[in-house]
């Protein structure tokens, strides 16, 4: 295997091993810490643009599948592992994690103490890196990658460009796709909405033309604050129909109503991060991903109610608006991977767009 | 021979989502919880009461009163039976200028809502009296409709509901019992 590189921001080098794709990659390296699901994981297109680590030593034993796919083209920049699994081991796999990154033309690393990356991580925040086969030295890599920028429109590039339908027999949902997971569609279909999908710019005006029972805003890449043309939207739309909110769509909401976002010092990337429902003290733990968060402070009591809080560091994971059939979480009930905790969340969605239906009827 | 069917239609966890659901409407159409009074029917509804309560007070931080109100006393259905040990509640400083919540487990007929109002009233002039009921299954019998409803279960006057509460009964769960 051919040695490679990856050097952080701050003049970290890693050196290990390429695989998959060859190709040179500059992006904000992070890490997730869930133990299974890599094949969702860098298949989730809210990793667009990123280098993404993994934190449990052993990745790819389970080879791919078909099944398990979050989105047909993905956009995570690179996949950074201790070691990959060069023959997987299950009934499922059609092949391994090397042969699916060079088919997709993703870059990536083995080797390396992906561990040791995670603390430098934690210690500095999230950073720029290159990944790279080039033999030059490290100040002119490094400077490379200083002038290097980071692209803001994420979100345009991962998004469905034309509207397509996921038929079922039922309720009519309007997903708006932001960077959309499969298993969002998958868990509402399931639960008997048929699903329109449409593309991140699509005006509120349009959405509601469609008469929706419900509108769901999807997780999705980068900034929440450069979608502006998405805050007003979402302020629009409120005002008549339910809305559900998940990750970026939560942070949409959020701001739509006032509040404010920051960027976390290394976000949340796994499956075991314990969220409590505020209302009943109940824990549940949840699949995250977003390296953006709402500020609690910046939260208007009197227009948004704070729902869920994460344990770990007291960080907004739910909200609900207290004039609209509005609300959201920062994680994924989706659970695609990981724990199924949230799943009633899906539910809660159906029931509230059940009981507006009732509510508006009688009006 | 008669035979029972039972079907369960509510888990537990959709009867926590749909109190939690109730919670956060409460809230939103008292913008707040100032003044606001929870008054259960007996049996369940008063260990519902208690759970919203309970729930409030985890999102604003606030204790709510909680009535339990004993209708029997008001009841149409029950002519013979009226007898003033079961007239409830003297406290009439609990219900003046308050808005009231009167919350039950199912709401069918409409009946002893009814016999609630009369409770209710009987005790003082509240502000507003609103209805939160975890089933609502129909079969109406007076005009009387709930503001804040669990789940809406249609259902014939065969068929009866049963909602059973880890309070009184093995576990959280809603039946539907047919005779067959």
């Amino acid at each position: 295997m051919k040695k490679r590189l990856l050097v952080l921001e701050d003049g970290t080098v890693f050196k290990g091993y390429g695989f998959g794709s060859s190709k040179e990659t500059i992006g904000e390296v992070v890490f997730n810490t869930g133990m299974t699901g890599y094949q969702e994981s860098i298949t989730d297109q809210s990793y667009n643009g990123q280098l993404l680590t993994f934190t449990f030593p052993l990745i790819g034993n389970a080879g791919i599948n078909r099944d398990d796919y979050e989105s047909i083209f993905p956009t995570t920049r690179a996949v950074i592992v201790k070691e990959f699994a060069r023959r997987p081991s299950n009934w499922r796999s059609q092949m391994n994690l090397d042969e699916f990154l060079k088919e997709k033309d993703i870059p990536g690393l083995t080797g390396v103490d992906t561990r040791r990356l995670t603390r430098v991580i934690r210690e500095h925040g999230a950073m720029k890196a290159i990944l790279t086969d080039d033999t030059r030295s490290i100040e002119e890599i490094t400077y490379q990658l200083s002038q290097a920028e980071l692209p803001t429109n994420q979100v345009e590039q991962v998004s469905t460009t034309r509207p397509y339908v996921s038929p079922q027999n039922g309720r009519k949902v309007v997903v708006v796709d932001y960077g959309l997971k499969h298993s969002i569609l998958h868990e509402l279909n399931k639960r008997e909405c048929h699903v329109t999908v449409l593309p991140h710019d699509t005006k509120a005006e349009t959405i509601l033309n469609l008469r929706p029972d419900g509108v769901m805003l999807t997780n999705g890449p980068g900034d929440p604050k450069d979608l502006l043309y998405a805050h007003e939207m979402v302020r629009e739309l409120q005002k008549h129909i339910p809305i559900f909110g998940i990750c970026l769509g939560h942070q949409l909401i959020a701001l739509a109503n006032g509040a404010e976002t920051y960027k976390m010092d290394f976000g949340h990337r796994g499956f075991n991060h314990p969220v409590r429902e505020i209302a009943t003290g109940k824990i549940d733990f949840t699949s995250q991903n977003h390296g953006y968060a709402v500020s609690e402070a910046s939260v208007n009591k009197e227009t948004l109610m704070i729902t869920h809080i994460e344990i770990n560091d007291d960080t907004v994971e739910g909200l609900r608006h207290r004039q609209h059939p509005v609300f959201s979480v920062q994680y994924h009930p989706d659970a695609a991977p990981g724990p199924h905790d949230g799943a009633g969340l899906f539910d809660q969605f159906i029931e509230l767009m059940d009981a507006w239906k009732v509510e508006t009827k009688d009006a | 021979m008669q035979k029972l069917s039972k079907v369960e239609v509510v888990n537990e966890a959709a009867i926590e989502r749909a109190l939690t659901r109730i919670t956060y409407e409460i809230i939103e159409k008292n913008k707040g919880v100032d003044n606001l009074v929870l008054a259960g029917i007996k049996t369940r509804g008063v260990f519902l009461a208690h759970r919203i309560a309970k729930r409030i007070k985890q999102l604003e931080g606030e204790s709510i009163d909680v009535l339990e109100l004993d209708v029997s006393f008001y009841r149409d259905d029950r002519e013979g039976e009226k007898n003033e040990q079961t007239a409830p509640l003297t406290d009439t400083a609990r219900i003046k200028g308050k808005k009231v919540v009167i919350i039950d487990d199912v709401l069918y007929t409409g009946r002893t809502i009814r016999a609630a109002l009369d409770a209710i009233i009987d005790l003082g002039r509240p502000d507003k009296i609103f209805l939160a009921v975890l089933i609502d299954r129909g079969n109406r019998e007076l005009p009387i409709r709930a503001d804040f409803v669990g789940k809406n279960i249609p259902t014939s006057r065969e068929e009866s509901i049963q909602v059973s509460l880890k309070e009184t009964d093995d576990a959280d769960q809603v039946t539907i019992v047919k005779v067959n």
